[in-house]
């Protein structure tokens, strides 16, 4: 990291974790030290000249992606389109007429809403972007998220979709929250906008799911649930608390995947901005139908 | 025969979040606890929170931060054990609205490295000590007096390193039942302190087990939508000891009880409904619909009046307490 700044030749956390795969043993262990050493100096990662990577990819022809270099990373609507680092970034630019805003969890289920170009889809209120952090979002994904979340008028849902587990619950908290591991930064990344659409435990009944499709928890999803359930309020909000008590006494949980093969979705009428949230879930039953 | 239970009353108040246990004490009180931490009595005439005469400042516990998942109330209707989602056991004085004893299972007790929490637990019929299980397939015997509240007497093993779902003491005091998630129900002989019979009648989780009066009969509910009724006098062969089985749920059955004559079996499922079983019958002899997955049915104690069919309590996802009570019999 010296040599970066000093030689100004940015580098990955990916190249410093290869300059010796023996000492580090595994990624995880350089990604663990940058972050403590910036956490420590009160700097941010980027100011040590350590680039981010980014896994994270966005669907749709409602944004454009203006990078410092002068390139433009434009959406389309049917091909994902990998969200640039950061650091990278000069402007998001976003057409008027976007309406809502998806975001996923699993790469897969992403995958099929966006070839089914979801995005431009005439059943549902308007132009649409879907955004997957591919699991845990990195730092971009979550920038772009948080900056969607503080930018567009709040007629404008921004939703999550996560797997009804403790994990999956955990990815949402890190876009609406931050990371527990980089609460320095939080400021930057919270997305407090972000509402999570699903999949709730209490709403797999009224979807006509049978008890016995919903997947066993193990002792990791016990153990993680009790953990988050321990968390301060402003975190752990008490509809979210619910939903894991609820997921640890059934000792079930589900994953988006359970929606596939339903046939008629069963609306739900008790969200406030009912209207989009429950024509995209219905969209989603409807894709997933299609697909599966 | 068939019966026809109506539904009398509701509590006063509902529950925030969903009833998890439910007791119809022998004061002809009913104690309910709730997936929002709290627990509560009802005065079962009218559905009203219990408050005794004289004691004004008599109040239930403050919520736990977590939902309680286990209640056992003490044959006398003295007292409440009841235990939380991560461990947290209490044992509430009924009459005087104190707080007994807590015991943090969570915590790594002594020169234990690893804490063994409780899901479930039960008063013995004395009062003096409560048995638990949780995640390991262990039977914990605990003391239950006030001032070594918690304090572990024994532990064994249950052969299964399986979670344990339900644990019950029979009301002789002889047996303690233990359920696990795969199905098994397991009983321990309180004197010997070993497990003398294993029966394998399902193969999914049973959520609940319920003695009868004489402690002759166990009734188990099960994930697989079946009660199985054991006579735990017949030894069992591998697998054997189960003299009937009940079916009809539709889904899950998270809830089992028998009347106190042993004549009737009570059950809530998940199929959001309630069935009484005529025992002898192996029949059901009423289904009750509910709103949700009624997750606890307990019988009142006291013996029905003649001609009539007594009345129990359930809780559900709905949160409510609901009364119901016998229409008088059919032909």
């Amino acid at each position: 990291m010296h040599e970066a700044i000093i030689e100004d030749v940015p580098i990955t956390k990916r190249d410093i974790y290869y300059r010796d795969v023996n000492l580090y043993r595994a990624q995880q262990t350089v990604d663990n030290l940058v972050d403590d050493v910036a956490a420590t100096l009160n700097l941010e990662r980027s100011d040590l000249n350590v680039r981010a990577t980014s896994k994270g990819t966005f669907c749709g022809s409602v944004l454009s992606i203006h990078l410092s270099t002068g390139e433009i990373t434009q959406g389309t609507n049917s091909e994902p389109a990998l969200i640039p680092v950061g650091e990278d970034v000069e402007t998001f630019s976003v057409d008027d007429d976007l309406a809502w805003v998806l975001v996923v969890e699993k790469d897969a289920v992403f995958q099929t809403l966006c070839h089914l170009n979801v995005c431009n889809d005439p059943s549902l209120p308007g132009k649409g972007l879907l955004i997957t952090g591919k699991g845990y979002p990195d730092m971009a994904t979550r920038h772009l998220v948080k900056t969607l979340s503080d930018c567009l008028p709040s007629t404008i849902p921004i939703i999550a979709l996560v797997d009804g587990d403790p994990y999956g619950l955990d990815i949402m908290s890190v876009y609406k929250f931050g990371s527990s591991r980089m609460r320095h930064e939080n400021q930057k990344l919270a997305a407090g906008r972000i509402e999570w659409m699903g999949i709730l435990s209490s709403e797999l009944t009224g979807l006509g799911i049978d008890k016995d499709a919903l997947i066993p928890i193990t002792d990791h999803d016990q153990k993680k649930a009790l953990s988050m359930l321990h968390r301060p309020t402003n975190i752990m909000p008490d509809s979210w608390k619910k939903e894991l008590m609820h997921m640890l006494h059934n000792r079930r949980k589900a994953e988006i995947e359970i929606l596939y093969d339903k046939p008629e979705p069963v609306l739900q009428s008790d969200s406030t901005r009912s209207l989009s949230h429950s024509q995209l879930k219905h969209f989603v039953f409807v894709a997933q139908a299609l697909d599966g | 025969m068939s019966l026809a239970f109506l539904h009398a009353h509701d509590c006063s108040e509902a529950h925030a979040d969903a009833v998890w246990g439910v007791s119809w004490t022998k004061n002809d009180t009913v104690v309910s606890i709730s997936a929002d931490g709290s627990i509560k009595q009802w005065v079962s005439a009218s559905g009203e929170s219990y408050l005794p005469p004289d004691q004004p400042e008599y109040t239930t516990p403050s919520p736990h931060t977590l939902g309680l998942v286990s209640l056992s109330v003490s044959a006398d209707g003295q007292r409440a054990l009841y235990n939380s989602l991560e461990g947290l056991t209490c044992l509430w004085n009924l009459e005087t609205g104190k707080l007994e004893g807590t015991f943090e299972s969570y915590m790594a007790q002594g020169e234990e490295l690893e804490p063994s929490p409780h899901w479930t637990v039960s008063l013995s019929p004395s009062g003096t000590t409560y048995a638990s299980a949780g995640g390991a397939g262990i039977l914990e015997i605990h003391s239950a007096a006030p001032e070594s509240f918690g304090r572990r007497l024994s532990s064994v093993f249950s052969g299964r390193n399986k979670f344990g779902m339900c644990c019950s003491y029979s009301p002789d005091s002889k047996r303690i039942a233990l359920s696990s998630e795969i199905g098994q129900v397991s009983l321990l002989d309180v004197e010997s302190n070993t497990f003398t019979t294993t029966y394998s009648s399902h193969a999914m989780s049973v959520r609940s087990v319920a003695w009868s009066s004489d402690g002759n009969l166990l009734l188990s509910a099960s994930e697989d939508k079946r009660l199985s009724l054991y006579d735990v006098r017949v030894s069992s062969a591998k697998g054997g000891g189960a003299v009937a089985s009940f079916s009809g749920h539709s889904s899950w059955v998270l809830s089992v009880d028998i009347s106190s004559d042993g004549r009737l079996g009570l059950s809530g499922s998940a199929d959001k409904s309630i069935k009484v079983w005529d025992i002898a019958a192996r029949a059901a002899v009423t289904t009750v619909q509910d709103t949700g997955e009624v997750w606890s049915v307990s019988w009142r104690p006291r013996a029905p009046s003649a001609g009539s069919a007594g009345a129990f309590v359930s809780g559900g996802e709905d949160g409510v307490v609901k009364w119901w009570r016998g229409a008088g019999t059919g032909g």
